[in-house]
């Protein structure tokens, strides 16, 4: 989806879209590589192109979640709904660049209008260098998935700084039908999958018309600020950062909730992201330490009048290596 | 992470570490010495209270390691007191990891009186999983606005698709502050 919508921008941003850059990570990478098989630039062109629906299963940490997944493309451009089966009842509609998330048990609408913009800068050369000097790809095995012949490929890491990632697709469209993301002991610290899938079905956009054209008047409609970063020299470094990863931007953002404006650095070693934020101490004490939100690993420490977080799909030790390097240049 | 080895005062992240299990074994030894300097400990006392409340109170997975730095204290007794008082983040959540540890004792409680140790284990297991769906949940919700910020960056989003989507909806409780 995130690839579709690059599209859609890049005609009206840079000439080179966001979503070519990422997937220039993966797929110029097969130069660094030797041969990246061209079934992954499939995926991501499936992803956006095929109409589809079906059953997805989330499971993060001791979480497994349901969801069902409605995806049509049509001339008019992308369209998804995600509503998930269990708990209460919340929903995600996406027209394009737009998302809005229905949370009927708070009565509470949100929208994201930046939530999955893609602003991922271009890949430096030299991350492309890193990918493969850090991880190494290949063909895995063949296996049923959602009922569905499935190919997998494996990103493996060649030190204990990152995790292993693991993509299925399907052997008839190309869709991605499963996602794995492995931990230095090969256990799953995250996985999506679908269940049941059907691909290329006709769909009609009042399948995926958000449950009411406006939301009700007892509702909050709560918009986010314009989040996209203001690039900037923040004074802030990260003295010891694990090899592999590069700055890929650094600036200050406005978030809902926090007063003031948030530093945030990312850093990616071209197949995954790590953000560093740091704002002043709010008044309220913070959880410090680590903890997980999904695939993401999260660690909080205090550094002097300031509040560090740092979050990536990265081991624990990676993203507190990164927490407790952080500092004044 | 780069750091001399044989420096004699344990870091505040090697504590951490240390009760993580994930120190480096060569630094073992040298950074449970160290745990003899009062600061030292007050840090470790610390980080536990944190870990406990973030844990909701299930502190099992650092058993073996606590019997292993009994042995090592036994052998040369120490008098260890915090002198410092913990910051009031840690008093906050040191409550908060006494009401849910006794959520959690009375709880095994009641469950494991008629079975056996397999049973109790069991109940273990389960009280943990719960306390660990506690803390995820008791995250600040402000923390989801980072998770969603740093979403954009993922490179491998572009070929995943919906992933995003499903932490956002996954992403505990919506803030509820305006």
């Amino acid at each position: 989806m995130r690839a579709l919508k690059a599209r859609n921008d890049s005609s009206r941003r840079e000439p080179r879209g966001a979503a070519g850059c990422v997937i220039a990570a993966l797929f110029v990478a097969p130069l660094a590589f030797g041969q990246i098989p061209p079934e992954l630039q499939r995926a991501a062109d499936a992803a956006r192109s095929l109409n589809y629906t079906g059953t997805i299963v989330y499971q993060h940490g001791n979480r497994i979640e349901t969801s069902r997944l409605v995806h049509l493309a049509d001339a008019g451009g992308d369209y998804a709904k995600l509503i998930n089966l269990e708990g209460p009842a919340r929903e995600v509609i996406r027209d394009n660049d737009q998302v809005r998330c229905y949370y009927p048990d708070v009565k509470l609408m949100r929208i994201e209008p930046r939530a999955f913009h893609n602003v991922f800068p271009a890949l430096l050369p030299q991350q492309l260098a890193t990918l493969s000097e850090y991880y190494t790809f290949r063909k895995a095995e063949t296996a049923r998935i959602a009922g569905l012949d499935a190919q997998a490929y494996i990103f493996e890491p060649k030190d204990n700084l990152r995790y292993a990632h693991k993509f299925w697709v399907d052997v008839g469209t190309g869709l991605l039908l499963k996602v794995l993301l492995l931990n230095e002991r090969n256990d799953p610290v995250e996985h999506f999958a679908f269940s049941d899938i059907q691909i290329g079905v006709k769909l009609e956009r009042d399948m995926l018309k958000p449950p009411f054209p406006a939301p009700p008047s007892d509702w909050q409609v709560r918009e986010s600020p314009p989040g996209e970063v203001v690039t900037k020299d923040t004074g802030w470094v990260v003295k010891d950062m694990p090899p592999g990863f590069a700055k890929i931007i650094e600036g200050y953002r406005t978030l809902r909730g926090k007063q003031g404006q948030v530093a945030h650095l990312v850093y990616s070693d071209g197949l995954v992201a790590v953000s560093v934020f740091i704002e002043p101490s709010p008044s309220a004490p913070q959880p410090v330490g680590l903890s997980q939100q999904g695939g993401l690993n999260v660690y909080s420490r205090q550094l002097n009048d300031y509040l560090v977080t740092v979050l990536g799909e990265a081991p624990g030790t990676t993203v507190r290596q990164i927490a407790y390097s952080v500092g004044r240049r | 992470m780069v750091m001399d080895k044989y420096e004699a005062e344990p870091k505040p992240e090697e504590i951490s570490l240390l009760m993580d299990g994930e120190l480096d074994a060569e630094r073992f030894d040298s950074v449970c010495t160290g745990l003899r300097d009062t600061r030292c400990m007050a840090t470790w006392v610390c980080y536990h209270v944190i870990g406990d409340a973030l844990r909701g109170g299930a502190s099992g997975s650092i058993r073996g390691f606590a019997e292993h730095f009994h042995a090592t204290l036994e052998a040369e007794p120490t008098v260890l007191a915090p002198r410092r008082r913990p910051a009031p983040a840690a008093i906050a959540l040191a409550a908060a990891a006494t009401v849910a540890a006794v959520s959690l004792v009375s709880w095994v409680a009641l469950t494991t009186m008629p079975g056996g140790d397999s049973k109790a284990f069991a109940a273990l297991a389960t009280a943990k999983q719960a306390s660990a769906v506690r803390a995820a949940d008791a995250r600040p919700a402000v923390e989801n606005e980072y998770v969603l910020v740093h979403q954009e960056y993922s490179p491998t989003t572009a070929l995943q698709g919906v992933r995003p989507y499903l932490r956002a909806v996954a992403a505990s409780e919506p803030d509820a502050r305006p």
